[in-house]
């Protein structure tokens, strides 16, 4: 398969090899997605931008999603891909709540997802997904794939995006197990606000989403808006 | 090179489109209307590769029209917007996909609200209050962003209209003959002359 | 033969569909099959019966399991069973693929039954002689499911199905009570299958499958698995009963 996509960014940047080419794919619209682990909580994070390269196009733009009460993805990449995928994503969830009368969990939609994605394989969805969820023993569960699918299980936070290097950074720095609800929204803001700052594709402003077993705290906050 | 850009408001969206047809350095003809009225209530505007923008155009037109026509009733803005974004989708990983850009501004008959789309080539959707396509965007939406309030009326609409079509005149090195400006309201779409604004 | 008997898809003016009636008898003549949902864990075991002495009963099986969490058990057509045997496994598997966890029982059987269904609708096929018994476990705990030649389903606290379904019926309504430990319930379904045992009953001559709430330590499961009994085990209850 060949996206127009991969001609049309061929082109803008002069880049020949594959690698590379798939590569700017993900880096055409912009994105930082977070996930952190907390006590009893997860956080999920991202960004706001939606731009064509360096051009901001939207200031609005929804990168996470709420799939059930507890379980949120995000997905960073591609935004076409990123709106097929979630609306992919729902009809599957909504499918299995109403065949199994249950809750997806999000270790199972984790899978799930990552089978959604293997099975394009050879012509992959242009997106980078996190999940982040409380399972039914309250037990904070987060990860990461790749575009084809594979799963990474980390247990303190999770990144994706164009500022996802930032990210790291940030996040190795100021995580700390054991945080509590509001302690790991300051930590999750500040290590989004501050990778984002200094990445050019991905800023205007981000959603916060805590996770408790209460319930879930979204706020909305402001960064640097340029 | 096409221009094509939109501004909502409240309860309308103005939308503006140049009315060039060009092939390579030659333009053809200059009277050419890029836009496609959905419902009564619904505009799409397009641009990109100029077989692709009509024929993709048509083929959404007619399926919106036989949705209406099946089932007595429009389809929404945003069901609407959906809709060309999912062909759209879908055609990306065929075998020869669209080129097109659109705008889908339309007015929600229920509840009065207008509301913009922005859809690119790639098939991303953005709902957003301006919205432009193109080489036209590098100079246009630094004005929308300057100008822009929200719940604008249709005069503070149009000052914004104007001015970015003098930032075109000013910078934009090809020189476009018209523009065809519509409305879309509560009262359906109307066109406006260059003059008129 | 009237003209309704033939074509599995002509309902008969009563509003009965023959060929699936037919497939009901086929069961009723098959051999008895019990199963028995306990507090901790589920029992089903059926009759093995062979036309002559000289077969090896002790290599027949008539049990399988499915997957891990889920196994199964008939009365009716041998041949049937495996055909059903082989799907159920593929739906199982599948559901692993996508999920990776096993299917819950509910969800096993209802794949399963719609199965049966299309073959008592499509063309060129003809209704499974089968009934099956499904014995599992999943997070809502331990359950019991019949499914009928029809694609009909349901789910018991204890059931029999085969040549003496009425019979064993009535004996569990008077010996089922719903405390009744995993190893009780092992004795009450032989004990059942008993009832209508024609000749000596050995542990060679029945199948029994289990499956525990709480895994076994002692085989180093950390999940709820399905065992059939070795004869010896078989045998154990077996002199408890004599």
């Amino acid at each position: 398969m060949k996206l127009r996509a991969e001609l049309a960014i061929k082109c803008a940047t002069h880049e020949s090899q594959t690698e590379s080419r798939n590569h700017s794919i993900m880096q055409y619209n912009g994105s930082a997605i977070v996930a952190m682990v907390g006590k009893n909580c997860v956080a999920i994070a991202a960004d706001k931008r939606l731009g064509q390269q360096a051009l901001t196009v939207d200031m609005d733009f929804e990168k996470v999603f709420r799939m059930t009460d507890r379980t949120f993805i995000g997905l960073s990449g591609l935004a076409a891909d990123v709106k097929t995928v979630h609306d992919t994503l729902r009809m599957r969830v909504n499918l299995y709540k109403h065949r199994e009368e249950r809750v997806i969990e999000p270790k199972t939609m984790a899978h799930l997802v990552s089978h959604m994605l293997y099975e394009r394989r050879f012509g992959p969805y242009y997106i980078e997904p996190i999940i982040a969820g409380l399972d039914k023993d309250n037990k904070p569960y987060i990860c990461a794939t790749d575009l084809i699918g594979c799963l990474s299980l980390p247990e303190d936070f999770v990144v994706t995006g164009t500022a996802s290097d930032n990210l790291f950074g940030m996040c190795e720095s100021l995580w700390e197990p054991e945080l509590e609800p509001e302690d790991l929204f300051e930590t999750i803001s500040q290590a989004l606000l501050n990778a984002v700052d200094r990445d050019a594709m991905s800023g205007w402003g981000a959603v916060v989403h805590i996770i408790t077993p209460d319930g879930v705290i979204t706020r909305d906050i402001k960064g640097r808006m340029d | 090179m096409d221009a094509l850009f939109a501004i909502a408001g409240k309860d309308f969206v103005i939308s503006v489109s140049d009315t060039a047809s060009a092939r390579s350095i030659v333009r053809m003809k200059k009277n050419c209307d890029k836009t496609y009225k959905l419902s009564s209530h619904t505009l799409l505007a397009v641009c990109g590769e100029p077989g692709d923008t009509a024929n993709f155009a048509e083929y959404i037109q007619g399926n919106v029209r036989l949705y209406s026509v099946r089932n007595s009733q429009d389809l929404s803005p945003s069901e609407t917007a959906n809709f060309i974004r999912n062909e759209l989708a879908g055609s990306m990983r065929s075998r020869k996909p669209y080129n097109v850009n659109m705008l889908v501004a339309g007015v929600d008959q229920n509840t009065g609200a207008a509301s913009l789309y922005r859809i690119d080539y790639l098939a991303a959707m953005a709902k957003v209050p301006f919205a432009a396509h193109g080489y036209c965007a590098y100079f246009v939406y630094s004005v929308m962003d300057h100008e822009y309030t929200e719940g604008l009326t249709l005069e503070q609409g149009f000052d914004i209209v104007k001015n970015c079509l003098t930032a075109l005149k000013e910078r934009f090195i090809v020189d476009f003959p018209d523009f065809s400006i519509k409305v879309i309201s509560t009262n359906g779409t109307r066109e406006y002359d260059l003059a008129e604004i | 033969m009237d003209r309704y008997s033939f074509s599995l898809t002509t309902f008969a003016p009563n509003g009965k569909l023959l060929q699936i009636e037919h497939a009901l008898a086929a069961v009723g003549n098959g051999s008895t099959s019990v199963g028995i949902k306990a507090a901790n864990g589920v029992v089903i075991a059926t009759e093995k019966k062979t036309g002559s002495s000289l077969i090896d009963i002790s290599s027949l099986e008539h049990m399988a399991m499915v997957c891990e969490s889920i196994g199964m058990v008939y009365s009716g057509m041998g041949p049937d069973f495996r055909v059903l045997v082989n799907s159920a496994r593929k739906i199982a598997q599948q559901y692993r693929r996508v999920y990776m966890e096993d299917p819950p029982v509910r969800i096993l059987v209802k794949e399963l039954a719609s199965v049966m269904q299309e073959f008592t609708q499509r063309g060129g096929v003809r209704p499974f002689g089968v009934s099956l018994l499904l014995a599992g476990v999943d997070e809502r705990g331990p359950s019991l499911y019949q499914v009928d030649p029809s694609g009909s389903y349901f789910p018991w606290k204890a059931t029999a199905i085969g040549k003496n379904m009425v019979n064993s019926k009535t004996f569990l309504e008077k010996r089922f009570n719903g405390d009744m430990e995993l190893e009780d319930a092992v004795h009450t379904a032989i004990l059942t299958l008993k009832e209508g045992f024609e000749g000596q009953m050995t542990e060679n001559s029945i199948d029994v499958g289990i499956i525990n709430v709480i895994p076994g330590s002692q085989s180093g499961q950390s999940n709820p698995t399905f065992q059939r009994l070795t004869s010896a085990e078989i045998k154990d209850y077996l002199s408890n009963i004599l």
